[in-house]
C-alpha cells in the first residue's frame, strides 16, 4: 500500500499539491495504510496482553521492525473481515474510534484499547518525506503498544476480544443497509462493552501528521479479577 | 561522572515508559558505548538498592559454546531471569553486559530491535560515533565514487577477487563469518535467548581478514540445517552488494520467503555474467573462474565437494538442499567443459550436444497440458535423455531468437542450457512422468 501511495505522490509535480476528501483515490490510501496498522496493531495486543497463547504467534516484519503476527486462519481471518468492514468507514472519514475490547469470561470489559481517528477535511501533501515519516510515527505506536504490560495490570485468565466501531452521525445506518460482507454482520454493541464504570485512563501515544491524526489510550477497569 | 544521568535514564525508563538500549542512551547523551553501558549497570544498582517498581534488564552475552561437537563464538540477548542459566552453558564467556533496561517484562525481542532502529535512524551520519568498532578505511564514499560503485554492480565487470578491492574483501568476509555468527544466534536457546545478528554484523563490517572458505566449510556441512541458513544468509549478503539494500533481519521467517527471490535473481545475473564472460580474453577469464570458484565455494556447502570441475560457469542451485542434485550436477559440468574446450579431448567422457527440433508436452501451473516446439539441445546418451530434454525446451523458445548460427553463440546457448536445465532439474520428475506417456 506504501507503494501505492509512492506512485502517486510521484505523479505530483513536486512542491505543495492539495487534495480534497473527495479525492477518492487518496482516500483510499489513507484507509489501506490505516487498515493495515490496525490489523498489525490488534495481533500485537493480542499478543502483548496474552489474550490467545503466545505459540500461534511468529515473528514478521512490517514497517521495517519486526511484529508478532498469529498464524491461526480463523483468527486472522475474522480480523481481516472486520478490518475490511471498517474500511469504508474510514474512507469517508465516518469512523471516529476502533476500539479493541478485551472481555473477561463474563463477557465483561477489563480493557479497551481505543484507536481514536481524526483525519483532516483538506490533506496537503508536501513531498515523499510524508511517507517515512507517517511509518516512523506507526513505529513508534507498534513500539508502544510492546511496552505496554508496564502500564497495565495483569489480565483474568480465559479473555477473548471484540472489536467495536465509533461512527460519526448516522453512518452505520448505511452499513445496516448495505452489508459489506456478506455472513459478517454487524450489530449494536452492548452498553456495558462500550461504557466502563470508572475506568483508569491510560494514555499510550498520540501522532499528528498530515493526513492523519490517531490518539491510542487504553481504559482499564480498576478491579480486573 | 555526575549523577544526572541516572536521572535522565529514570525519566526514560519511569515516565516515558521507554526502553533504554545502550546504544540508544549513548547516542540521545552524546556517550560512548561503553560509558553507557556502565551507567546503565549503575542505574540498576542504585534503583534496586531503593527497591523502587521493579525494573527489567536484558543483557549480552559473548562467549564460546560448544554444540553438537563444535565450538563456536555466541552473542546472544538474554534475559536477567535466564542469565546464570545461560551463563553456565557457556565454555567461555568473553563478556557480559547490560543491554537494556526497561519496565515492562518483554515478551520477545521485537522491541529491542525497534528502539534501535530510530535510534540509528535519527542519527545515521554519526551512528558509529561513540561506538567501540573503529576501522580507518571505513568513510563514506562520495557521490561519484557511488555511482561508479552502482554503475559497476548493474553490468558486473569481472574483478580480481583479491584483497586489492575493500569492498570485495568485506563481501567474503562478510558472507563466510556471517554462518558462523548469525546461525549461531539462531540456534542458541530458544527459550530464553534472542537472536543478535544486528550486533554481530557491525563488528563483521570491520573485519577485513579474508576468511578461509575451506575453513567454513567443515563448520557448515557438520549441520544441514546450519546449511540452510548459511547458504541463505551468504547467498543475502551478496545480494546487498549487488543492490544496495540493506537487510538485516533477525527472524528466520522473512529470509527464507525472500531467498528464493534473491538467489534466482541472482542465479540470471550470473549467467548473463558468465556468458559475457566467455567472449573476453583469457586474462580476464581466469580471473573470472576465481569468482565462479569463490561463489561455487559459497553454494558447495550444500553440494558434496567435487575438486574436479571448476574454471566453468556457476550452475545456479535451488537453496532447498537435495542429494539428488548435486549428482546431476557435476555430470553435467564435465560435459560442457567437453563441449566447451578443443574438441581434441579424447581422454573426457565423449557427450556431445546436439540440436534437434523437438516438440514437449508438459502440464503448466493451470493443470493444462502445453505443447511447445523448440530446438532442444540434446545429448546422445541415452540414460540422461529424458529429463535433459523438456529443460532446455521450456527456455527454447525465448532463446531461438538470438541465436544466429555462431560458434560462439552456440557456446553461449549451449551453456545457457545447462544453467537453466538446472533449474527444471528440480521439477525433472514432474515433467519426466508425462514425457514417458
Amino acid at each position: 500500500m506504501f507503494i501505492l501511495w509512492y506512485f502517486f505522490l510521484h505523479k505530483l509535480t513536486g512542491g505543495m499539491a492539495t487534495l480534497t476528501r473527495q479525492d477518492l483515490n487518496f482516500g483510499q490510501v489513507v484507509a489501506d495504510v490505516l487498515c493495515e496498522f490496525l490489523e498489525v496493531a490488534v495481533h500485537l495486543i493480542l499478543y502483548v496482553r496474552e489474550v490467545y497463547p503466545s505459540g500461534i504467534f511468529q515473528k514478521r516484519k512490517k514497517y521495517n521492525i519486526p511484529v508478532q503476527m498469529s498464524c491461526h486462519p480463523d483468527l486472522n481471518q475474522y480480523i481481516q473481515d472486520t478490518l475490511l468492514c471498517i474500511k469504508p468507514l474510514i474512507e469517508k472519514n465516518d469512523a471516529e474510534k476502533v476500539v479493541v475490547v478485551i472481555v473477561d469470561k463474563d463477557h465483561r470489559p477489563v480493557e479497551r484499547f481505543v484507536f481514536e481517528i481524526c483525519q483532516p477535511p483538506l490533506l496537503s501533501i508536501s513531498s515523499d518525506s510524508l511517507l517515512s515519516h507517517v511509518e516512523q510515527l506507526l513505529r513508534a505506536f507498534i513500539l508502544k503498544i510492546s511496552v505496554c504490560d508496564a502500564v497495565l495490570t495483569t489480565n483474568p485468565p480465559g479473555c477473548s476480544f471484540s472489536v467495536l466501531v465509533h461512527t460519526r452521525d448516522a453512518a452505520t445506518r448505511n452499513m445496516e443497509k448495505v452489508q459489506v460482507m456478506k455472513d459478517f454482520p454487524w450489530i449494536v454493541a452492548d452498553e456495558q462493552e462500550v461504557h466502563m464504570k470508572e475506568p483508569r485512563l491510560v494514555p499510550l501515544k498520540s501522532m499528528t501528521s498530515d493526513i492523519i491524526k490517531m490518539q491510542l489510550y487504553v481504559e482499564e477497569r480498576a478491579q480486573k479479577t | 561522572m555526575d549523577e544526572l544521568y541516572l536521572d535522565n535514564i529514570d525519566e526514560f525508563v519511569n515516565d516515558h515508559n521507554k526502553i533504554v538500549t545502550y546504544k540508544s542512551l549513548s547516542l540521545a547523551l552524546g556517550v560512548h558505548v561503553n560509558t553507557a553501558k556502565q551507567m546503565l549497570y549503575h542505574y540498576l544498582e542504585h534503583k534496586r538498592k531503593e527497591s523502587s517498581p521493579q525494573l527489567h534488564a536484558t543483557y549480552l552475552v559473548t562467549g564460546k559454546f560448544v554444540g553438537n561437537g563444535q565450538t563456536c563464538h555466541k552473542v546472544s540477548i538474554v534475559r536477567e531471569d535466564q542469565l546464570e542459566d545461560f551463563k553456565s552453558k557457556m565454555n567461555l564467556i568473553v563478556s557480559v553486559h547490560v543491554y537494556s533496561v526497561q519496565k515492562a517484562l518483554l515478551k520477545d525481542s521485537g522491541p529491542l530491535y525497534s528502539v534501535d532502529y530510530d535510534a540509528v535512524k535519527d542519527n545515521l551520519k554519526n551512528c558509529s560515533k561513540y561506538s567501540a568498532i573503529r576501522c580507518a578505511g571505513a568513510v563514506p564514499m562520495s557521490p561519484l565514487e557511488l555511482q561508479q560503485t552502482l554503475k559497476a554492480q548493474i553490468h558486473p565487470q569481472p574483478e580480481p577477487e583479491s584483497s586489492g578491492t575493500n569492498g570485495g574483501t568485506n563481501t567474503t568476509s562478510k558472507s563466510n563469518t556471517k554462518p558462523q555468527k548469525g546461525i549461531m544466534g539462531m540456534f542458541s536457546n530458544k527459550s530464553a535467548v534472542k537472536n543478535t545478528s544486528n550486533e554481530v554484523k557491525p563488528e563483521q563490517k570491520e573485519d577485513t581478514t579474508v576468511v578461509d572458505a575451506a575453513k567454513s566449510k567443515p563448520a557448515a556441512k557438520a549441520n544441514p540445517m546450519m546449511n540452510f541458513f548459511g547458504s541463505q544468509t551468504a547467498k543475502k549478503s551478496v545480494k546487498p552488494v549487488k543492490e544496495e539494500t540493506d537487510q538485516t533481519s533477525s527472524s528466520s521467517e522473512p529470509p527464507q520467503r525472500q531467498s528464493p527471490q534473491p538467489c534466482e535473481t541472482q542465479d540470471s545475473a550470473a549467467a548473463q555474467h558468465q556468458k559475457d564472460s566467455r567472449s573476453k580474453t583469457k586474462r580476464v577469464e581466469d580471473a573470472d573462474s576465481e569468482e565462479e570458484k569463490m561463489e561455487k565455494k559459497k553454494r558447495r556447502r550444500i553440494k558434496r565437494p567435487d575438486p574436479d570441475s571448476s574454471d566453468e560457469e556457476v550452475i545456479p542451485d535451488s537453496p532447498q538442499p537435495k542429494e539428488s542434485q548435486p549428482r546431476e550436477i557435476s555430470p553435467k559440468k564435465e560435459k560442457t567443459e567437453t563441449v566447451q574446450q578443443s574438441n581434441g579431448h579424447s581422454g573426457m567422457k565423449v557427450r556431445k550436444r546436439r540440436r534437434v527440433l523437438k516438440s514437449q508436452t508438459y502440464l503448466d501451473g493451470d493443470g493444462c497440458m502445453v505443447t511447445e516446439k523448440g530446438f532442444v539441445s540434446e545429448s546422445y546418451s541415452e540414460s540422461e535423455d529424458d529429463f535433459q530434454a523438456p529443460k532446455p525446451a521450456q527456455r527454447e523458445p525465448f532463446k531461438a531468437k538470438p541465436n544466429p548460427s555462431n560458434k560462439e553463440d552456440d557456446k553461449k546457448s549451449q551453456k545457457k542450457a545447462p544453467a537453466n536445465s538446472n533449474k527444471g532439474a528440480k521439477q525433472a520428475s514432474i515433467v519426466g512422468f508425462f514425457q514417458k506417456k
